[in-house]
Parts: C-alpha cells; sequence; structure tokens
C-alpha cells in the first residue's frame, strides 16, 4: 500500500508527522521531502545524526600528514640550501599542510556527501518526483 | 492511493513569488544585459589581445625594469584576490555567526569570489616572462629530479590560492543544489536536462538535509581560517623579504582586514545595480545595505589603523630605510597616489557614520567605487614605491605602467564583470531556499 500526504502548511505537516510517530510507523517505510530544511522535523523525527563529521575528520587529518610528509620528503630527497635555512624547515611546511588540511578536509566531506545521500542520482535527474513547495510523506508499506 | 492535499490559496505565496521571481532573472535578458555584456567582453578581449601581444614580443612591452620588477600585474593580483575575500567572508563568516542579512547577498558574493579568484590566479601567470613552462609551479620533480622550494613564499602562494580556488567553488555549488533543483523544477526541455544533472537529483528528503546541512556548516568552518590565511600568505610574498617597507609583521592582518574592505566593496559595488536590473528590491532591502555599509566602515577604520601603526612603527624604529621608505611614499614621486588611497581608504567612508548616507544607494555606491580605487592604489604604493626606493642610492628608479598593462588591467576587469553577467543568467542569484527557511 502506498500513502502520499502532502501539505502546504508547515504546521499540519509536523502534526501528520507527530501522529505516524505515534502510531510507531516503521522509520524505513516513511520518506519525507520537504523543501527547506526544517528543524522542527528533527525534534519530531529524531533522525540518525549524519556521520559526515567522521569523513571531515579523515580528509582533514589527512591532509595534515600529507602537508607535512610531502614537503620533509621533497626536501630531504635532494638536500640543497637555499637562503640559509635548514633543510627541513618546519614553519614554512606549516603552511603547506594547514592549505592541505583545508583542501582534503573539504573534498573528503564533499565526497562523503555524496556517498551517503546517494547522489548524483541518475534516476531522479531524469525524472524528478517534485513536490514543489510543499511537505510530503510518502509511506511505502508492504502489508 | 490515498491523497490528502490541502489546498489553500488566498494570496500568491511568498515563496511562489520568491521563485518566479529570481527565475524572471534568469530568463531572457533586455537589450541593458546585452549592452553591459558587449561592453565587459569588448575589455575582456582587449585584455586578451594585450597579453598575447606581450607574449609574443616579450616581458619589455611590460614597464617593468630595474629595481621595480613587481608593478601592476603584482598589484592586480593582489587586488582580485582581495576582492575575493568578502565573498567567503559573507558568505561562511556571517552564516557561523548566524547573521539573518547574509542570506541576501550570499550567492552573489560566493559567485565574486570564484571569478575574482579565477581573475587573480591569471596575473601570476601573466607575469611570468615565459607562461608555457608555468606548469613549473606545481610541485612535480622536474627533469633533474628537483623539486619545488617549499621554503619560497611563492609556492606557498601556488598552495593556498589554488585550495582557495578549489574550496570556494565546493562551497558555492554545495550551496547552490537545492536552488538547482528548484530551478529543474520550474524550466522546461533542454533546461531542465541541464538544471536536472546539476542539481544531482536533489529531492530535498530528510536524510539528504541532514547531511547537506552538516556537510554546509563544515564548509564553512573550513572557508573561514582559509580566508584569513590565503591573504596572509600573499602578505608573506612581500613580507618575508627584507625590502624596507614590506618587511614588518603587521602585514598579514593589514592585507586581510583591506582585502574584507575591498570585497565589501566590490559586493556593494555588484548588488545594487543587480538589485535594480533584476527587481530584487523585496529581497535585497535598504536593511541589508545598512549592514553592508556598517561592515564596510568598519573594515575601513581597521585599515586607517593599520596605516598608522604601519606609520608609527616605521617612525618609532628609528631604522633610516623604514623612514625614509614611508617618507617617500607621503611625499615622493607616487604622493598623489598616496593620498587618493587615504582620502578613499580612510576619509570617504567616514560618510557612513551617517545614517542618511548609508540609507542612500547612489552615495553607497559612489562610496564602495571610491573604496575599491582606493584599495588598488593601495596595493601600487606598496609594492612600486618600496622597490623603487630601496636600500642603495644608485639602485633606484622609477616605473610607470606601460599600455599593455594597462590593456591586461582593463581586460582582468572585463573578465570579472562577463563572468559575473553569464553567472546572473545561468544561475540562481539569490539562495532562495535559505530566504524561505529565513521568512518562515
Amino acid at each position: 500500500m502506498k500513502q502520499q500526504y502532502l501539505f502546504e502548511d508547515k504546521a499540519e505537516f509536523l502534526s501528520k508527522l507527530q501522529e505516524l510517530k505515534d502510531k510507531g510507523i516503521s522509520r524505513k517505510a516513511v520518506t519525507i521531502l520537504i523543501p527547506y530544511p526544517l528543524h522542527e522535523v528533527e525534534d519530531i523525527w529524531h533522525p540518525a545524526p549524519s556521520p559526515l563529521r567522521v569523513f571531515t575528520l579523515f580528509g582533514a587529518l589527512a591532509g595534515l600528514l600529507t602537508g607535512f610528509a610531502f614537503t620533509i620528503y621533497t626536501a630531504k630527497d635532494w638536500p640543497l640550501i637555499t637562503g640559509g635555512k635548514p633543510i627541513v624547515s618546519i614553519p614554512p611546511f606549516i603552511i603547506i599542510s594547514f592549505a592541505l588540511t583545508i583542501l582534503f578536509g573539504a573534498l573528503v566531506s564533499f565526497a562523503g556527501f555524496l556517498i551517503l545521500t546517494k547522489l548524483p542520482n541518475i534516476r531522479a535527474m531524469m525524472e524528478p518526483e517534485e513536490y514543489g513547495n510543499q511537505f510530503a510523506i510518502l509511506i511505502n508499506n508492504e502489508e | 492511493m490515498k491523497s490528502e492535499k490541502v489546498v489553500e490559496r488566498t494570496e500568491i505565496n511568498y515563496k511562489e513569488q520568491l521563485e518566479r521571481d529570481v527565475l524572471a532573472a534568469m530568463a531572457k535578458p533586455n537589450r541593458w544585459y546585452w549592452v553591459a555584456l558587449g561592453f565587459s567582453a569588448t575589455c575582456f578581449l582587449i585584455g586578451l589581445i594585450s597579453w598575447g601581444y606581450q607574449i609574443k614580443i616579450g616581458m619589455g612591452t611590460a614597464g617593468l625594469n630595474n629595481p621595480v620588477g613587481w608593478g601592476v600585474y603584482i598589484t592586480d593580483f593582489v587586488f582580485w584576490v582581495g576582492i575575493a575575500h568578502s565573498g567567503t567572508l559573507i558568505s561562511a563568516v556571517l552564516f557561523l555567526f548566524r547573521a539573518k542579512f547574509r542570506s541576501s547577498f550570499n550567492r552573489t558574493a560566493e559567485a565574486m569570489t570564484v571569478i575574482a579568484v579565477m581573475t587573480a590566479g591569471l596575473f601570476p601567470l601573466i607575469h611570468l616572462g615565459r607562461v608555457w613552462f608555468f606548469y613549473w609551479l606545481f610541485p612535480y620533480p622536474n627533469q633533474r629530479l628537483l623539486w619545488v622550494n617549499f621554503r619560497s613564499p611563492l609556492i606557498w602562494d601556488v598552495f593556498a590560492v589554488s585550495t582557495y580556488l578549489t574550496v570556494s567553488a565546493v562551497f558555492f555549488y554545495v550551496g547552490m543544489i537545492p536552488d538547482l533543483a528548484i530551478v529543474r523544477r520550474l524550466t522546461t526541455g533542454i533546461r531542465k536536462k541541464i538544471y536536472g544533472i546539476l542539481s544531482l537529483g536533489w529531492q530535498g528528503s530528510l536524510s539528504e538535509w541532514m547531511h547537506y546541512n552538516r556537510l554546509y556548516l563544515f564548509l564553512a568552518a573550513f572557508a573561514t581560517p582559509l580566508v584569513i590565511s590565503v591573504h596572509s600568505v600573499v602578505s608573506w610574498d612581500f613580507a618575508m623579504s627584507v625590502i624596507p617597507g614590506w618587511h614588518t609583521t603587521i602585514f598579514a592582518p593589514y592585507f586581510v582586514a583591506g582585502a574584507i574592505f575591498s570585497g565589501t566593496a566590490m559586493v556593494v559595488t555588484l548588488v545594487i545595480p543587480m538589485r535594480k536590473i533584476f527587481s530584487l528590491e523585496k529581497y535585497i532591502t535598504l536593511d541589508h545595505f545598512e549592514s553592508l555599509a556598517k561592515l564596510l566602515l568598519l573594515t575601513s577604520l581597521i585599515v586607517t589603523y593599520s596605516y598608522i601603526v604601519e606609520l608609527g612603527i616605521a617612525f618609532y624604529s628609528g631604522n633610516v630605510f623604514e623612514t625614509a621608505i614611508f617618507k617617500y611614499r607621503m611625499m615622493g614621486d607616487y604622493k598623489i597616489l598616496y593620498w587618493i588611497m587615504i582620502s578613499c581608504n580612510s576619509l570617504i567612508p567616514l560618510l557612513v557614520f551617517f545614517r542618511k548616507v548609508r540609507r542612500s544607494l547612489p552615495s553607497l555606491l559612489i562610496i564602495s567605487l571610491l573604496a575599491n580605487v582606493g584599495m588598488w592604489f593601495e596595493r601600487f604604493i606598496l609594492i612600486v614605491t618600496s622597490l623603487a626606493k630601496d636600500f642603495d642610492p644608485y639602485a633606484w628608479g622609477l616605473y610607470k605602467p606601460s599600455i599593455i598593462e594597462a590593456g591586461i588591467t582593463l581586460g582582468s576587469f572585463g573578465m570579472f564583470f562577463t563572468f559575473f553577467l553569464i553567472f546572473t543568467k545561468v544561475l540562481p542569484v539569490l539562495s532562495m531556499t535559505e530566504l524561505k527557511e529565513e521568512h518562515e
């Protein structure tokens, strides 16, 4: 059985959502589509927090390590003193590592976002389900 | 299939009106748009021709020579990187601080950032004698297995600027995904297909929003320190050397403040005509401009403070070279430019203290245009005077930009405005999702 509830009004949508939750409907069966983020939905529905931060942390650390490893390795690969500075000069290498921390952190977060949301969604690209500015609750019950 | 539909429409609601207005801005352009685009593209073309001429004939076509080896090109580079800064400031920093007035400008500001960094990124290449070897800047072992020198500030720049371009482009794009889905819904035919692909098939499900909000927060958190660091790194191109007038510790914060000042001025310059042309008065209000004007004033005061501190450091140091260069800036060959800089950056913005001035768009537009002029001269003064008269009087010399340098500078403005005009027609100029969220 497929059910579809569409609302123009936010309050009605939220009360319907509350009602469904109180009924104890299976979370998997429900898809909620909203035109813009609503914190109230999270308060009612309590979706699992996004694990995106794991990607962010991993990316940022990878960038930091790459930055130091790369600069130190290349400096030692052909030790050539310029400007009387030590071969491994940590202060300037911090700058490179800082930039790479942000670069890798941002790119890995974006990749993580694509993985978690399963975007790009080819089917939705071609034939999107559009509900405009309405709040939609789609229920897909097998019983 | 059961369907429950509540349709209550007594008036065209805000959300639909907003979508309609933003889509109207993306509709078939009018004559003025073509005039503006034609003019910008012509300037861009002049720039390309000038650059082509310089590549063919050689660097001698630029006015650069001993002792002034850095001139207009580096001025342009610093200027455009500076312009790029306010985009991320308005977008990311104000997002983290939950400043409401951000959502009317952030899209424009982010587009400005991306375009300005692209423009800026060309200048180190234009400045290269043999541009076809630009890839020597990238870190790879050359035929003698020698890597780039990571102790050189110029390499820090390569990393800082390319990271900035990448991260701000990602931030710009991510912020636009839900809006691209709205455009997909409201267009037809080939445009629908294109926006469908660009929106990645965004549907707006709860889980998509959950991950999206996290991502946006993290990107804003990454972009904020990046803004500060990029212009600091640019300033270290100068501060790491021993040239009088450059070798100061104040350079990094001084550059960052100047960058935010000029960037805010550029946002004002772009948004005032854009709001008028696309009739977005309802979404970008006078109050929004007032907030921006206050930001402009604040950064102008910081810049002024830096000018004073810089002089204080120089005169208190007792170092003859430092003192001489600052006297030279104020009273030497380039003194007119110095005083233009002081008037445009420090004096005229003080008018914003008056409520009447900051709530009048024509006066704001003039002040912001002058601020941009002033900031360009600031970089010019800083770069050229220090090189023209450094330590040894036998090595002193003057610099005058050549016509080719003027052409390329004009071309950079042409490129910036051409890309910006294209942006206003192909991408949604306001963040519709955020405005809707805010309207609730």
